[in-house]
């Protein structure tokens, strides 16, 4: 590796750059998955980390049955080693986003050098803050050598200087971002790993809605929600679209047994802030002009939008809207969804169908996009799996034998 | 420790609860057992017990007793 100077950036947790150390470990190496697993005791013993739910998820995600999960799933037929030195451009979106990709890395067996959006909720300082008192530690003093925390204002030239000095970067953040990034020169060998803007959908069985048990439907309103509200509809993953499929009667029938249950679940969670709904107005009057066919159905508080089509157009996400603006349709032989999707679908969820069946779809249509199905309230759970990508993999090389 | 007392040191360390509270508790009875909660809890048993519990367990653990029997399915008796 070059040597990387001590640039103006505020260290938050790890070494300095200039201290950095840029010997690579096998994947799941003993001490990273120390560190990473007293991380996660750590959070999760804290009191306060019951407000962050979030963190709470990438401390339990980090637990040691987990991780020896994940190394199994790896396999050890071939000997890896990380490719050297990551960074990592996390996104502001999400706010716990930083540190998946931090572990993604480290769990890769890479030198990690982690930007840190700058003005991020108090989960993330959580987060570093827990992170920075582990790595003074002696017993921890494999990985702070590897590890660089930081944070700084926007800077091309500075992020130009990190990326030339790297083996892999992981990008996250919007197409223009990205772009600008991917412009920026690399050495010859860098993996550029990258993580764009993405759309998410959602496949919901009206005759299993009808036919749930008042529990099943419960947990699926929570799960619906968690998907959706607990990031504002902001993540690449959140859902925008809800796909139905059943006769009309059922559909309809399943529409106001949701969407009634959902309003009963959202009743318990406090006000909505104003702005928010002033957001899906204006979005909904920006639809009505923009989209052919738009039939909104009358909302109760503001909470939830929705739009009915019969045919959805093409470009239908770059309708998206936030907040829980959703547009609705019926599709039963998912000639519709076969119409609409590009590269930027990523996460479907489901509900009452067989996700490998919609998986195997994606595949024998030979679909440009969909990367995941889950079911609904698993939207959100990043893993080493991706965008489609396999993450530990991508970012180990192989040293190979005959 | 044997076995029933490295998990009711799990729950009393997770939740601070009373030792006498966890015959009968069950998840969502206390503020602390909430989904987060949850989280700690499993977290602590598993390394308590060096187990890896399948996700149906994880949602079907809904109170001290039936964990017990939950656990039994990982060779974690508890007299």
């Amino acid at each position: 590796m070059k040597h990387i100077d001590d640039l103006s950036v505020r260290v938050i947790a790890g070494c300095s750059l200039a201290d950095l150390q840029s010997k690579a470990l096998p994947p799941y190496a003993p001490e990273a998955v120390a560190f990473l697993t007293a991380w996660s005791k750590q959070l999760l013993a804290r009191p306060d980390i019951r407000a962050y739910p979030d963190a709470a998820s990438f401390a339990y995600w980090c637990r040691p049955a987990n991780l020896a999960r994940l190394q199994r799933e790896l396999g050890s037929e071939r000997l890896r080693i990380g490719r050297g030195v990551a960074l990592h451009i996390a996104p502001s979106n999400v706010p716990v986003n930083f540190a998946y990709s931090f572990a993604f890395g480290l769990l890769a067996g890479n030198v990690n050098i982690v930007r840190v959006p700058e003005s991020l909720p108090a989960q993330a300082d959580v987060l570093c803050a827990v992170a920075h008192d582990l790595l003074i530690q002696a017993k921890h003093a494999r990985i702070a050598a590897m590890t660089t925390l930081l944070s700084y204002p926007r800077d091309d030239a500075l992020t130009q200087r990190l990326s030339a000095a790297v083996d892999v970067r992981l990008l996250w953040g919007g197409d223009q971002t990205i772009q600008n990034l991917r412009r920026m020169p690399t050495s010859p060998r860098c993996v550029d790993i990258a993580f764009a803007d993405r759309y998410s959908l959602c496949l919901l069985s009206a005759p299993a809605v009808l036919a749930a048990e008042i529990k099943v439907l419960q947990a699926l309103t929570v799960g619906f929600y968690n998907d959706v509200f607990l990031l504002d509809q902001n993540a690449c993953s959140s859902p925008h679209l809800i796909i139905w499929q059943g006769t009309v009667q059922e559909v309809e029938a399943a529409q106001a047994r949701f969407w009634s249950a959902m309003q009963v679940l959202l009743n318990t969670k406090g006000q909505s802030p104003g702005i928010h709904a002033v957001d899906k107005y204006t979005h909904l009057c920006r639809t009505a002009i923009l989209v052919k066919g738009t039939k909104a159905t009358p909302t109760a508080d503001n909470r939830v939008y929705r739009v009915a089509l019969d045919e959805l157009p093409e470009n239908i996400a770059e309708h998206r809207g936030r907040f829980g603006f959703f547009f609705e349709t019926i599709d039963n032989d998912l000639a519709q969804l076969r119409r609409i999707v590009n590269m930027r679908y990523q996460t479907l969820t489901c509900f009452g169908v067989d996700e490998h069946a919609l998986a195997e779809a994606v595949v024998l249509h030979g679909l440009a996009g969909i990367d995941r199905v889950v079911p609904v309230g698993k939207a959100l759970e990043i893993g080493v799996i991706w965008d489609g990508y396999d993450l530990i993999r991508a970012m180990s090389r192989i040293v190979a034998t005959q | 420790m044997s076995n029933l007392e490295k998990y009711v040191s799990a729950f009393t360390s997770t939740f601070l609860v009373d030792e006498s509270a966890l015959a009968h508790l069950k998840y969502q009875d206390i503020a602390a057992w909430d989904s987060v909660g949850h989280m700690s809890l499993m977290a602590a048993l598993e390394e308590a017990f060096g187990i890896e519990m399948d996700i149906d367990d994880i949602i079907e653990f809904s109170s001290f007793e039936v964990g017990r029997t939950i656990l039994s399915k990982y060779n974690v008796q508890m007299e």
